[in-house]
Order: structure tokens, then C-alpha cells, then sequence
């Protein structure tokens, strides 16, 4: 082997090598940008989707409605989070992540939407392509707020009284059956007046009862833990998990008090151009007692916001 | 020689091909930078445009619980005084006015309620909130960079005459505003 020839192999070698390195680093530096890249742009997408869900839940409130439904459908299976915090106030925070078929199936969450005006029920985490959403009034006695319940499961329920049961298929909800059990493993089973389903609702209301009749009022029985309700919160105990209810039941009391103390101001209003209402003592009351209440406190309160209601139809200068 | 050559064209190849996909990340940085902010005011819009209704329906400001797009006019002196601080968080848009438009609303008749023969509310805004908090803050530059949608309410409050209550509405403009870019 001449010198010439070893010298062209030794530069021909270089040259591979030289090429190999830098081409493999310059590789591994796209591949590691393009997963970074496509991490940063999910996180992007599922912020605005998180983002999205809250707008899209503002024309699906009850308002003036009885109730209302609607279906959210998403383009692949998605996880939304709902984290709520009790504080005044408070929040539902809303985070969405989607499901990958590349690596981890579901990544971290992207960035949580706070919303301080919504009470969003649902299970802390669901997943699923559709997602049912209905919402029902809360009144307390006044209008309060607009429940949004949020699910991703079938329900049946089982010997439903017939003010729920006409509640349930006016509202023509697809994924509550209402006797007609599939008897499906994933089928939350809602039993009313007895205990031997998933979920169990009694109703103890004797007196001033509303719509719901005997579950005007009463308790939910849920994975042996109970959760007291008045009105249409009976289908937030049924929905939510005992976390995010009892949160939206304390952000709930404590806007009652501030619309309580609204009313009360009103009140001063109207007495002072004579629409006189003597219903002051008793917002007063009401701001007081709901302040700081949570769901163990719901029945007691609801009987006192009954007279205070019977009070107000009585007036003249009604304030609601 | 040759091979030194060769080594230079290599290493003039490598910064070349390196500056190339610097500029394209640069270039796609940018993009996605336009595409973040437009994504941002695009839901901002969105969310001040589905917050009316949401806003006039409020039993906070609502005349009664079964009248749509009609404002309490007591509610909204009640909630322009000392009360509405406590909403400060609750609002889901930055800014929250009422005006009374008949008779015709003009900038230079405009008297803030409640006051007598006032003709607009201001419930919220987020821009005099954070100057409260910072007041080194010029308040015409946080206005800048928001867009206000409106519609188009009735504000009505009770009266009661010769032993009878009656409804005494008038036409009002509900005036919420989105904050565009950061």
C-alpha cells in the first residue's frame, strides 16, 4: 500500500466520520426541538381548549330555564381536570390534557382556566370523547347561580319519582336512563328511596316542598360518604364527587350571602321612595347564617329560606 | 491541503445548515408567537361576547328571575357603591359599564351613578383596580389594548303609586370590555 493511497483512506475515514457526528448531533438536536416543540404546542392547544370549555358551558346555564343540556364533543378522548377552591368566592379550575398514542398516553395537563362566576360539578377527573353537560337553577331562596354539571358516565335510575322523572326526559338527557337499566359494567346505577345501587338518594322534604316533591330536600349516598342537598343540588351530589361538592356548596352559601346583602341594600332603596318591604331582617339574616356554611348546613338553612320566601310572595314591594 | 480543504467546506457547511435552522426556528418562533396572541384575543373576544347575556342574567344585577336582558337599577347603584369591591375577582371580563342611552347618551353629559340624574354605571374595571394597586400607572395606556362589546338592556326598578307597583323601565346599553393583548 502506497503512502498516497493510505492517506486518501485516512481522509476518506475523517471525512465519514466527521459527517457522521455532525450529521447524528444536528439530528438529535431536531428530534429533541420537535419534541419539545410538539410538547409546548399540546400544552398550547389544551390551555385553549381548557379554555374554550369555559366559554362554551356560558350558553349552555339554565338562565330562566328549568334546566338545560347540551353535549360536548371532542376531537380525540380528553381528560378534564376540575380543581375548585372554596375561598370567598372561589373557583372551578378547569384543565384539559389529550390523550397520545406516542409515549405517555396522557401528558401534564395544560395551563388551569380559572372561573370564579360558574359552579362546574363533575368528578375531579373525567375522560371521554363526549362529555354531557346540563344545568340546572340553584335558588335559595332567591335566584343564586346556574349548576353546571359536567359527565362523562351512564346513569340509570331506579324507582324514579315522577317530578324527577319528567325533569330528566324533558330535558331529554341521553346518557341518564330513566328504568330501562342496560345493566352495562360502566352504568352508574341511581337508586331513589332505597340502597342497594351505586348511588343512593333519599328524600326527608315534609313540608314547602317544590318540584322535586320529597327530594326537595334530603341526602345522596355516594361511595359511603353522604352528602347533604336542598333543591337541584340533588343532581350535583349525584354527579360530583364529595370533594367538589362540598367546595361548590361553600362558594355557593357565600354568594347567597353577598346577594343576600345586595337584596338588603335594595331594600333601603326601595323603602326610601316607598315600595316599603320588611324583608331587611331577615337578609340580614340569611348574609349571616350562609356566610360561612357548607352542605351539612344546607337543611336547616332551607327552612328558614322557605319562610323568607313565602315573606317575599307576601309582599307588595316584593325584592325578587 | 485537500484534506484541510475539505474540513473547511465541511465545517462552513455545518454553520451554514446550523445557521439555517436557527432562522427557522426564529421564523417559527415568531409564528407561533402571532398565532399565540391572535388564539389569546380571540378567546378574550369570545369569552366578553358569551359574558353578556352570562352578566345580565346575574341575580347581582338581574330585575327578576324571569325577565332576560333587564337590569335592576337599584341593584346597580347597590353594586357601583362599597359592595362591588368584594366582586373585584368575580367578573369573567375586564371591564363592566351600564349607560342609560335615552334620553341619547353623549361623553360630555355623562354623570356617573348613583347620583341624581346620573346616566351610567361603572360596576367594574379592572384597569382602576390595578392603578388603585399601582397608581404610578397611567390608566390610558391599559385601555389601549381593549375592545368593548355591547348590548342593548332594559333597566328597570319598582315604583309604587296611589297603592300600586309598576315597573318603571328604561333603554340601557350593557358595555363589557375584553382585554386584547397582555
Amino acid at each position: 500500500m502506497g503512502a498516497e493511497e493510505k492517506m486518501k483512506r485516512g481522509e476518506f475515514n475523517f471525512v465519514w466520520l466527521f459527517a457522521i457526528i455532525a450529521g447524528a448531533a444536528i439530528l438529535i438536536l431536531a428530534v429533541y426541538g420537535a419534541t419539545r416543540l410538539a410538547d409546548t404546542t399540546r400544552f398550547q392547544t389544551d390551555t385553549e381548549v381548557g379554555k374554550k370549555l369555559s366559554i362554551i358551558t356560558d350558553p349552555l346555564q339554565a338562565g330562566f330555564a328549568e334546566g338545560s343540556f347540551g353535549k360536548i364533543i371532542f376531537r380525540s378522548e380528553t381528560r378534564v381536570n376540575n380543581y375548585c377552591d372554596s375561598g370567598e368566592f372561589g373557583k372551578n379550575e378547569i384543565s384539559v390534557s389529550t390523550r397520545s398514542r406516542i409515549g405517555e398516553e396522557w401528558k401534564l395537563a395544560g395551563g388551569a382556566t380559572s372561573i370564579h362566576n360558574k359552579y362546574i360539578f363533575s368528578s375531579p377527573q373525567n375522560s371521554g370523547k363526549e362529555y354531557y353537560v346540563f344545568s340546572k337553577p340553584f335558588n335559595f331562596p332567591f335566584k343564586v347561580a346556574d349548576l353546571i354539571l359536567m359527565t362523562t358516565e351512564s346513569y340509570c335510575f331506579v324507582n324514579t319519582p315522577e317530578e324527577i322523572k319528567n325533569e330528566v326526559l324533558g330535558l331529554n338527557i341521553p346518557n341518564i336512563a330513566v328504568e330501562n337499566c342496560t345493566n352495562a359494567d360502566d352504568e352508574v346505577s341511581v337508586c331513589f328511596g332505597s340502597s342497594n345501587c351505586d348511588i343512593n338518594v333519599f328524600g326527608t322534604c315534609t313540608n314547602g316542598c317544590g318540584d322535586l316533591g320529597v327530594y326537595e330536600e334530603g341526602s345522596v349516598l355516594k361511595d359511603g360518604e353522604k352528602m347533604e342537598y336542598v333543591g337541584n343540588l340533588m343532581y350535583a351530589a349525584v354527579f360530583a364527587n364529595k370533594e367538589i361538592y362540598d367546595c361548590n356548596v361553600k362558594r355557593l352559601m357565600y354568594r347567597t350571602a353577598k346577594i343576600a346583602e345586595v337584596f338588603s341594600k335594595k331594600a333601603d332603596l326601595m323603602n326610601a321612595r316607598g315600595c316599603n318591604t320588611g324583608l331587611k331582617p331577615d337578609l340580614y339574616l340569611i348574609s349571616g347564617m350562609a356566610l360561612d356554611a357548607e352542605s351539612g348546613d344546607l337543611i336547616v338553612l332551607n327552612n328558614f329560606a322557605k319562610q323568607v320566601q313565602i315573606k317575599n310572595d307576601r309582599e307588595l314591594c316584593g325584592l325578587w | 491541503m485537500k484534506a484541510q480543504m475539505k474540513i473547511q467546506q465541511m465545517a462552513f457547511m455545518i454553520v451554514a445548515v446550523f445557521f439555517f435552522f436557527i432562522l427557522v426556528g426564529l421564523f417559527f418562533l415568531a409564528w407561533q408567537s402571532r398565532s399565540l396572541t391572535t388564539n389569546f384575543e380571540d378567546l378574550q373576544k369570545e369569552q366578553a361576547l358569551s359574558s353578556i347575556e352570562v352578566i345580565a342574567n346575574m341575580p347581582e344585577l338581574n330585575c327578576d328571575s324571569e325577565k332576560s336582558l333587564c337590569l335592576d337599577e337599584d341593584k346597580l347603584n347597590v353594586l357601583t357603591g362599597n359592595l362591588s369591591n368584594d366582586y373585584n375577582d368575580f367578573w369573567p371580563v375586564e371591564s363592566v359599564r351600564v349607560y342609560r342611552i335615552y334620553p341619547a347618551f353623549s361623553e360630555s353629559g355623562k354623570k356617573k351613578c348613583p347620583s341624581l340624574e346620573c346616566n351610567y354605571w361603572e360596576i367594574y374595571d379592572s384597569a382602576q383596580e390595578l392603578n388603585e394597586q399601582d397608581e404610578s400607572k397611567d390608566s390610558s395606556t391599559s385601555h389601549e389594548s381593549s375592545q368593548e362589546f355591547s348590548s342593548y338592556v332594559n333597566i328597570c326598578k319598582n315604583m309604587k303609586e296611589a297603592g300600586y307597583v309598576y315597573s318603571k323601565c328604561e333603554v340601557g346599553k350593557l358595555v363589557v370590555g375584553a382585554r386584547l393583548a397582555e
